[in-house]
């Protein structure tokens, strides 16, 4: 049953599970801070059009892969970071929204447009970058607002603007709603899908670290699990949920399935 | 902005009573003048010379005051960007503000003379550690997330400091600045004690070997309003470049 939905799934979709396009992939990346190992021979592929949701208890290491993947972290012992293309253009959510205080939406959406020794943009277009950015998340009216003015999800919106104004390819996300309470979490969880599903945006990929069973059942196509420390890939499973996916679908039984067969797997951890 | 009115007009109440206060107590007591004159006495006493006296010690330390917190600014960046040079040198700094000024002003009028140098000298020496201190903190200070984003983008290191580092010690520059505006008076005012002829620390001496206490009164409330005056126009520069903290402390 599980597989027939799968399938059904992937040719509603332009994905064939045959010769799927890798973005990114990361091979037996081990990685210790000091004497403390904290990622242990972590290998996944991450394809092109896919929503990856890495679970695992706290500590374990996730948003350390996520570092791996934007190369701020370089793995050791042989382990390789490849990209798809040497200019893979990526984006990062943070757990916390990291907007500068001194710098209003718009010109914190702008930032990381105007970094870097070659000027990627020029002024002029950078802001339009940006507002159409701010437009996609529903912050157009807020332009010209501080952070201190903005609400914690609004703030977390913001973040999302600037990274995709950027144009990611992919899109890296640490927990970002985690410090939200679970109505707006709920909330962004479909914009963001939404914006994914968007033909505006460059979206291809998502990898999203998360704590909730749940939610990664509901965003995903698939689920990574990770281990304890030192953590590793443990189990990668698929979810045979139909796209795009929608509001109530919490209530299918595959979705029920999915979400008992990963509560047993973090069980086993 | 009545009630920012109504907030301001406290404190104003507060020091005419106790002025009242004050002159009743001297003239109901008969204290005698040398010891405490009353305000009325205190203000008949100044004239056109406490307003350059003034003049010049504002001068001095206001150059001290600006030129020390230039060169802590300074000092802290490179600190920031250099370990052995922060761990060579911060020890220093340390031995220079654990030395009372006091100490050190007859020193700096035998190098450099009773003029105007050896006081904006010791106002600088006595305003360096605040904004040393607090900038190299400040500077230290960036989310761990907002440098990464900024590495995540490709972010030069120049741009790292003026966009990440330099606005987020702010709000730690501004309390240095804060402390150090009294501090500038009383480096300047030290100076005046040891050699000069002019200045409010000159008056206040001076006045005290004449016993003309109504003088000193003048001059010490003088040094006190300039103090006031450089807390507030840095509090006013605070409030508009940090706009985005609230600060009601003092």
């Amino acid at each position: 049953m599980t597989t027939a939905i799968r399938e059904q799934t992937d040719s509603a979709a332009v994905r064939s599970p045959g010769n799927r396009e890798i973005m990114l992939s990361l091979r037996d990346c081990s990685l210790s801070f000091g004497n403390v190992p904290v990622l242990n021979r972590v290998s996944l592929d991450v394809y092109r059009n896919e929503f990856i949701s890495i679970l695992g208890p706290s500590g374990c290491g996730k948003s350390t892969t996520l570092r791996l993947m934007l190369r701020l972290l370089s793995p050791e012992g042989g382990g390789e970071v490849t990209y798809a293309s040497p200019d893979l253009s990526l984006g990062m959510v943070f757990q916390k929204p990291v907007l500068m205080p001194w710098l209003s939406a718009l010109q914190n959406v702008m930032l990381p447009l105007e970094l870097g020794e070659k000027k990627k943009f020029s002024k002029k277009e950078a802001r339009e970058k940006a507002e159409s950015a701010l437009r996609l998340v529903g912050l157009q009216d807020f332009l010209n607002h501080y952070p201190h003015q903005l609400s914690g999800g609004m703030q977390q919106r913001a973040a999302i603007a600037r990274a995709l104004a950027a144009d990611p390819t992919v899109l890296l996300m640490d927990e970002p709603f985690g410090a939200l309470d679970e109505l707006t979490r709920e909330k962004l969880n479909f914009e963001l899908l939404r914006l994914w599903e968007s033909p505006e945006t460059s979206l291809s990929s998502i990898v999203m670290v998360t704590h909730s069973i749940q939610e990664s059942v509901l965003l995903s196509n698939r689920v990574v699990m990770m281990s304890p420390r030192p953590a590793g890939v443990t189990d990668i499973i698929p979810v045979p949920l139909p796209s795009p996916r929608e509001a109530g679908m919490e209530e299918l039984p595959e979705f029920h399935q999915t979400v008992k067969e990963l509560r047993k797997r973090v069980k086993h951890l | 902005m009545t009630a920012k009115l109504k907030d301001s007009l406290y404190p104003v109440l507060f020091a005419l009573g106790f002025l009242i206060l004050w002159e009743l107590a001297v003239r109901l007591f008969a204290i005698p003048m040398y010891l405490l004159p009353a305000p009325t006495q205190v203000v008949s006493a100044i004239d056109g010379s406490l307003w350059s006296h003034t003049l010049v010690t504002l001068g001095e330390s206001l150059t001290g005051f600006i030129l020390a917190n230039i060169l802590g600014l300074v000092t802290a960046i490179i600190f920031v960007h250099s370990k052995p040079i922060e761990k060579g040198m911060f020890p220093l700094a340390i031995a220079l503000k654990t030395t009372p000024l006091v100490a050190l002003a007859p020193l700096l009028v035998v190098w450099l003379g009773t003029g105007y140098s050896s006081k904006v000298i010791a106002s600088m020496l006595i305003c360096f550690f605040p904004i040393l201190v607090n900038s190299v903190k400040g500077l230290k200070a960036i989310e761990y997330e907002a440098w990464e984003l900024f590495s995540t983008y490709k972010g030069t290191k120049r741009e790292i400091f003026w966009k990440l580092r330099l606005p987020t010690s702010l709000p730690y520059i501004f309390s240095a600045l804060k402390i150090s505006t009294s501090l500038a008076i009383v480096g300047a005012i030290v100076g005046e004690f040891v050699g000069a002829n002019k200045g409010l620390g000159y008056v206040v001496l001076v006045s005290s070997y004449h016993m003309d206490t109504p003088v000193m009164f003048s001059a010490i409330i003088a040094s006190a309003l300039c103090g006031l005056l450089l807390f507030w126009v840095v509090g006013l520069l605070e409030k508009k470049f940090i706009f985005w903290t609230r600060s009601d402390d003092l």
